[in-house]
């Protein structure tokens, strides 16, 4: 079976296809990061448990305040790409989704109980003292667990020719196990997780420090051990990734094609920057090159996607109805609600409270 | 058909959709009311100056928080990856179409856990007026959300004018999404009030929980009364044909009508025993039992709502199965099989048929049914079938009602889904098909002497093939009742039909004498025709002996409504029960002549090919208390009768009670449409595109069945769609003529057919069962032999009941038609399955040879030959000269 004729034919957009690629590469950009700060966060809160040493972990204590913040917004800012994805890929996304969709579901549930237990983790952890690691453990697993399932999704969604599988199995337990790539990749997301979130807890540290709370020194330089540790194996990680690539694709990012081989090395080089600023512990200047950093590798990853599916579509195939006047709608509403929110954030900071 | 389909089983039929649906829905209503209630209960608590209040508002904002931002978000994103792997079609349309509605929503949706997330952070730590202002934002952002997402729930079952211009405000603003929103606004007000009494039914001080309590159900109250009016506006916005698809045509929609508004009730009674001044543990049972009504109502509406767009989900754009509607056609022509892009087997082939049948399941059945789940499982509602009843079921799906959708594909590949459900899922095996073996019978001829005979006897039954439905005990379609007919000629050369001074009796054969021990008919023949009969006597007070009757307007002697069965006391099933007529001097009782004739009586009725349930007499015939049962079960669905629980109490009914019908002289009830278009036309929708067949599965005609009723001469040749057209045909011949005296329930069941034998239907002559038959003069002009296959009788309707075959007479109007050239089905020489000779007994006593009476043989009657036609014009040719009808 030819795994072309397994691919829908696409729904006519309303706007030509760049407005939804830029849209999908900003929201998703904003997700990677809060997504990263989440998972991350509850990584290092669960490793911080374990070692046990400290009775009341400070680090933890804030990781616990943030913790369903991220979560809430991990999801929402999910929604906005997750939104955009569909309109430019839903003929593939859908299909890899139903093949697995027993577990693609099961992330519903999954989100529920661990933004629950992050909730309890938050809500109770002077109360509940030791026994609170059970519930950072719990959200933290789920967390990996559903970061798999979404890798398996993001690359069973760009390899229909290993769809016909769904013949053998319609019930939708599927996974993409056998793409060699999936492992690093996913291993890819958890070490940049780990990363990003070190660096967090490290601004919100320096944040508190500008503050005068000195004792926030600690977990500065935790959040950047935590930050350079991770980007150092994160280079091996990433070196695998690349290898593990098909190598047509792999060769893509290797002089085959000039926009995808600068994208690589303006993200290595922006990688070692990191390395280099987190080592010496300046905490701006490293979260302004990881953004260099992120940015490009997105757009890698974006690269990557077309490669994949380049004998099955290309984003010309889109036909466009060019009804412009939601899209202004959305900007118009996008403005004022971004306003609205400032406003509430400035109400908030006032009131000597975050949100 | 674009991709692929979840294989579910116990967890289809749109359970998981409803689980989650239903609870998220109950939830972010409650988001949306409850961000009002929140801001004007602390402002309230800031007028009051009470601390209690104050902090139980804090309190309500936690539980608020955890609630609709944890599980009300997430299960809202559920939903979302729900419809996406329920009907990724569908949802792809809905993205396509709404991508900037939805990325306004998501704008919403941000603000709203902002909005949130400081409202409770900072609750007692900012300004009262600016933190009232947070509130009143969070509000407003959920109502907005509402209002976008309303908009495009609403578009599903009433997409207006996208249909046609495909436009995202068109479609946005559509007939029902501003009721709709009323209605959802109110709602979630309404909600409020029902959450508000939960958390304040823990509340330990008396006053203030009792306050809180009154104070709900204000709440409650109110926004009921709003909500039931915008109830009732939404529905009124609703197109007509989703408004009876709601109330009237689905069943289970009606169901969840009641729910709805039983939940409805309840929940108003609720809510004032709320505000009397109950104990605390009893204001906390009250509380969760709210809570539960108000999921009830919820899931209530939400089921009607969604039913309401049957059989689609975008209404009248993309079927529930995902198959948009303009595809059909190409997926009738070409086939499902090949249209599809997630099936394996292209082709159908005895091996492929079965996995294909699944595959095919799968696109067209599974996104709505469970198998062995609790919702829509499609076991129970099969279990009855076999193979064509499936196939027939799927044939007539989506037409009369229309709450599901058509099966769409070739007919073989319908085949090979009823195959798949048949055998797949319920393991059945194929029935024994093939010729039943006949049983063989065998009759005497009495003796005739052509020189010393004085007297020729004739006798027919009128109509060649009666059928009974021995289903007594839960309703009668025809009952046991025979008419025997008979006219008895002197010989001479000037020869006369005798009208008086003889006496004429029947008797039935040995055997046949006690039908009482067979079937139920007197049993319950006070509830089905309102009197009392002696065991053995029939309707018209004839038993299976007695005396015939002259009756003028035959020119003729009849006995009526003979209630003989095919049931002789030795066992088996015999349609054929021979009787013996005597005719004899009625003043020396000197027997004169004597002959005898077949009463054909078949409960060969094959209901239950698609009613379920077996034959009940030797595996050939009669009706099983699950047949009866399923088909009144299935006239109580579609119709709202109350059939099977009446007939269980007792009170079995008679079709005809209601539907009008010529031969039982039956008036019935005025507008319902008479018995034969009612039943013709309801199955003719599911027994399309069919010959013969569709008329055997039901008649006892088969060639391959015990009875094989048509036997006559016209066997030969021609089949029962040369005079009656193909069931389609047929049925619309009787549809035709209800609609034009104004039945409105003829349109319903005529929007589907199509006529086959003419090429339209204005081509169809309407007629009147029983009185406008075939007339043999359609084909025998000029009473002439039709040439050899030409032969058409179809649209060619006896004037009216006079001119039936079985009431008319020869040129000289003292013969009947059917004296000499048999009964109908059964006309001179016929064939019987049974025993060859058996209807042709009275030609073969006669004449010696199975022929019309008379044919070359005038001597039989006039003693002598005749050289002009007496009958009818072709009569003399008869008598030696030509090639005439005989």
């Amino acid at each position: 079976m030819d795994p072309a004729n397994l691919v829908p034919q696409p729904d006519a957009i309303s706007v030509p296809y760049g407005w939804f690629q830029g849209l999908l590469l900003l929201t998703f950009v904003l997700h990677l990061l809060m997504m990263n700060t989440m998972l991350g966060s509850s990584i290092i809160a669960l490793v911080t448990e374990l070692g046990g040493r400290d009775g009341k972990p400070r680090l933890n204590k804030v990781i616990s305040l943030k913790l369903p913040y991220t979560i809430a917004f991990t999801v929402n800012f999910g929604v906005a790409p997750l939104l955009f994805l569909q309109v430019l890929y839903g003929h593939f996304i859908y299909c890899s989704s139903v093949l697995m969709a027993v577990y693609w579901l099961s992330v519903v549930a999954l989100l529920i109980v661990a933004y629950y237990c992050a909730y309890l983790y938050d809500f109770k952890f002077d109360e509940l003292a030791g026994s609170r690691t059970i519930f950072i453990a719990i959200t933290t697993i789920l967390l990996l667990l559903i970061g798999f399932i979404f890798s398996n999704n993001m690359t069973f969604m760009q390899r229909p020719e290993a769809w016909t599988r769904y013949f053998s199995n319609p019930r939708g337990t599927l996974l993409n196990l056998s793409d060699k790539t999936l492992y690093p990749r996913y291993l890819h997301f958890v070490t940049a997780s780990v990363a990003v979130a070190g660096l967090f807890q490290a601004i919100l540290a320096q944040r508190r420090l500008g503050k005068g709370d000195v004792g926030a020194q600690r977990n500065l330089d935790k959040g950047m051990r935590w930050f350079s540790g991770a980007t150092l194996v994160q280079m091996l990680i990433g070196l695998w990734f690349l290898m593990s690539l098909p190598p047509d694709k792999r060769q893509l990012f290797l002089g085959g094609s000039g926009y995808a081989t600068a994208l690589l090395i303006i993200g290595v080089c922006a990688a070692l920057a990191v390395l280099v600023l987190g080592l010496k512990g300046l905490v701006w200047p490293s979260a302004a090159a990881l953004m260099a950093a992120i940015v490009p590798m997105t757009l890698m990853r974006d690269a990557l996607r077309q490669a994949y599916l380049a004998p099955y579509f290309s984003f010309s195939d889109l036909k466009v109805t060019g009804h412009y006047s939601p899209l202004i709608a959305f900007l118009i509403v996008f403005v004022i609600g971004v306003t609205v929110i400032g406003y509430m954030l400035k109400l908030a900071a006032a009131a000597g409270k975050e949100a | 058909m674009n991709y692929p389909v979840w294989e579910l089983t116990v967890a289809g039929g749109g359970l998981i959709i409803a689980l989650i649906a239903v609870v998220h829905v109950y939830v972010s209503h409650f988001a949306v009311g409850g961000g009002l209630f929140l801001v004007l209960l602390e402002k309230k608590a800031y007028r009051l100056r009470s601390q209690g209040l104050l902090s139980y508002v804090q309190q309500h904002a936690k539980f608020f928080l955890l609630l609709t931002m944890v599980f009300g978000g997430l299960t809202g994103v559920g939903i979302w990856f729900t419809i996406a792997l329920l009907n990724p079609g569908a949802t792809s349309t809905l993205i396509h179409t709404f991508v900037f509605g939805w990325a306004m929503e998501w704008v919403c949706f941000t603000g709203e856990i902002v909005a949130l997330f400081i409202y409770y952070y900072t609750f007692g730590k900012m300004q009262p007026a600016q933190h009232l202002r947070i509130g009143w934002l969070y509000f407003l952002f959920a109502w907005l959300s509402l209002v976008l997402i309303n908009g495009i729930i609403a578009f599903m079952l009433t997409p207006g004018g996208w249909l046609q211009n495909g436009g995202f405000w068109t479609g946005f603003f559509n007939p029902s999404m501003l009721p709709a929103m009323v209605f959802r606004t109110a709602i979630g007000l309404m909600y409020t009030g029902i959450f508000g009494f939960l958390t304040s039914s823990f509340i330990r001080e008396d006053e203030l929980r009792h306050r809180m309590a009154r104070y709900c159900a204000r709440w409650l109250l109110l926004s009921f009364a709003v909500a039931a009016a915008g109830a009732w506006w939404y529905f009124s916005s609703l197109p007509p044909e989703i408004q009876t698809m709601m109330v009237k045509r689905s069943p289970e929609l009606v169901r969840y009508m009641k729910v709805f508004a039983g939940a409805s009730g309840a929940m108003l009674v609720a809510a004032v025993l709320m505000a009397l001044r109950s104990p605390q543990p009893v204001q906390k049972a009250i509380a969760f039992g709210v809570l539960a009504l108000g999921l009830v109502y919820m899931g209530g509406f939400e089921f009607l709502r969604e039913g309401g767009r049957k059989p689609y989900i975008i209404y009248n754009h993309t079927y529930a199965n995902a198959i948009v509607k303009s595809d059909r056609a190409r997926i009738d022509r070409e086939g499902i099989l090949k249209t599809a892009r997630w099936v394996r087997y292209r082709n159908l082939t005895p091996l492929t048929e079965l996995a294909a049948g699944r595959e095919i399941f799968r696109v067209e059945c599974l996104s709505c049914h469970s198998i062995g789940g609790p919702l829509n499982d499609i076991l129970p509602r099969t279990a009855k079938f076999q193979t064509f009843g499936m196939d027939s079921m799927l044939n007539g799906l989506g037409k009369i009602n229309d709450y599901m959708p058509p099966f769409m594909g070739t007919v073989a590949e319908r085949r090979a889904l009823a195959g798949f459900i048949v055998a797949g899922l319920h393991g059945k095996q194929k029935e024994a098909a093939g010729p039943v073996p006949a049983r063989r019978l065998q009759h005497e001829v009495p003796p005739f002497d052509p020189a010393t005979s004085e007297y020729v006897l004739l006798s027919w039954n009128d109509l060649g093939m009666h059928c009974i439905s021995d289903s007594d005990r839960y309703w009668v379609l025809l009952p046991p009742a025979n008419d025997l007919v008979a006219q008895l000629v002197r010989r001479g050369p000037k020869p006369q039909v005798v009208t008086r001074g003889v006496r004429l009796t029947y008797r039935v054969e040995s055997g046949f004498e006690n039908p009482a021990a067979h079937v139920d008919f007197w049993k319950y023949a006070p509830s089905v025709f309102g009197k009392r009969l002696e065991p053995n006597v029939g309707l018209s007070g004839n038993g299976l002996a007695g005396e015939m009757h002259f009756d003028e307007k035959l020119n003729a002697y009849e006995a009526s409504l003979i209630p003989v069965v095919p049931y002789p006391d030795q066992g088996g099933y015999n349609p054929y029960p021979l009787f013996t007529v005597e005719a004899r001097d009625e003043k020396t009782g000197r027997l004169l002549a004597k002959t005898r004739v077949v009463a054909p009586t078949a409960t060969e009725m094959g209901c239950r090919n698609c009613h379920g349930g077996q034959w009940r007499v030797d595996g050939k015939a009669g009706f099983t208390a699950e047949t009866a049962k399923d088909i009144l079960a299935v006239h109580d669905k579609n119709s709202g009768t109350r059939l099977l629980e009446m007939a269980e109490a007792g009170q079995p009914q008679l079709c005809q009670s209601c539907h009008p019908d010529p031969i039982l002289g039956a008036k019935g009830k005025a507008g319902i449409l008479n018995f034969p278009a009612a039943i013709h036309g309801w199955h003719a929708n599911f027994l399309t595109d069919r010959g013969t067949e569709a008329c055997f599965k039901c008649h006892p005609s088969s060639p391959d069945g015990p009875t094989q009723c048509l036997r006559g001469v016209h066997a030969k040749n021609l089949d029962c769609t040369t005079c009656h057209g193909t069931l389609e045909d047929h049925a619309l011949t009787l549809l035709k003529a209800e609609q034009k005296a104004g039945k409105l329930s003829a349109g319903r069941l005529m929007r589907h057919l199509r006529p086959r034998r003419v090429a339209t239907l204005a081509e169809i002559k309407p007629r009147t069962p029983w009185h406008n038959e075939p007339d043999c003069l359609g084909c025998h002009g000029d009473f002439k032999r039709p040439v050899a296959g030409k032969a058409d009788g179809f649209n060619k309707w006896t004037a009216g009941a006079a001119d039936l075959y079985r009431m008319r007479r020869d040129k000289t109007k003292s013969l009947m038609c059917e004296a000499c050239h048999g009964s109908p089905h059964a006309v001179y020489p016929a064939v019987n399955k049974l025993d060859r000779d058996r209807d042709n007994i009275q030609p073969i006593q006669y004449q010696g040879a199975a022929r019309t009476i008379g044919r070359n043989n005038c001597r039989l009657c006039h003693t002598k030959d005749m050289e002009k036609p007496g009958h009818h014009p072709m009569a003399v040719q008869a008598a030696g000269k030509g090639a005439g009808v005989g």
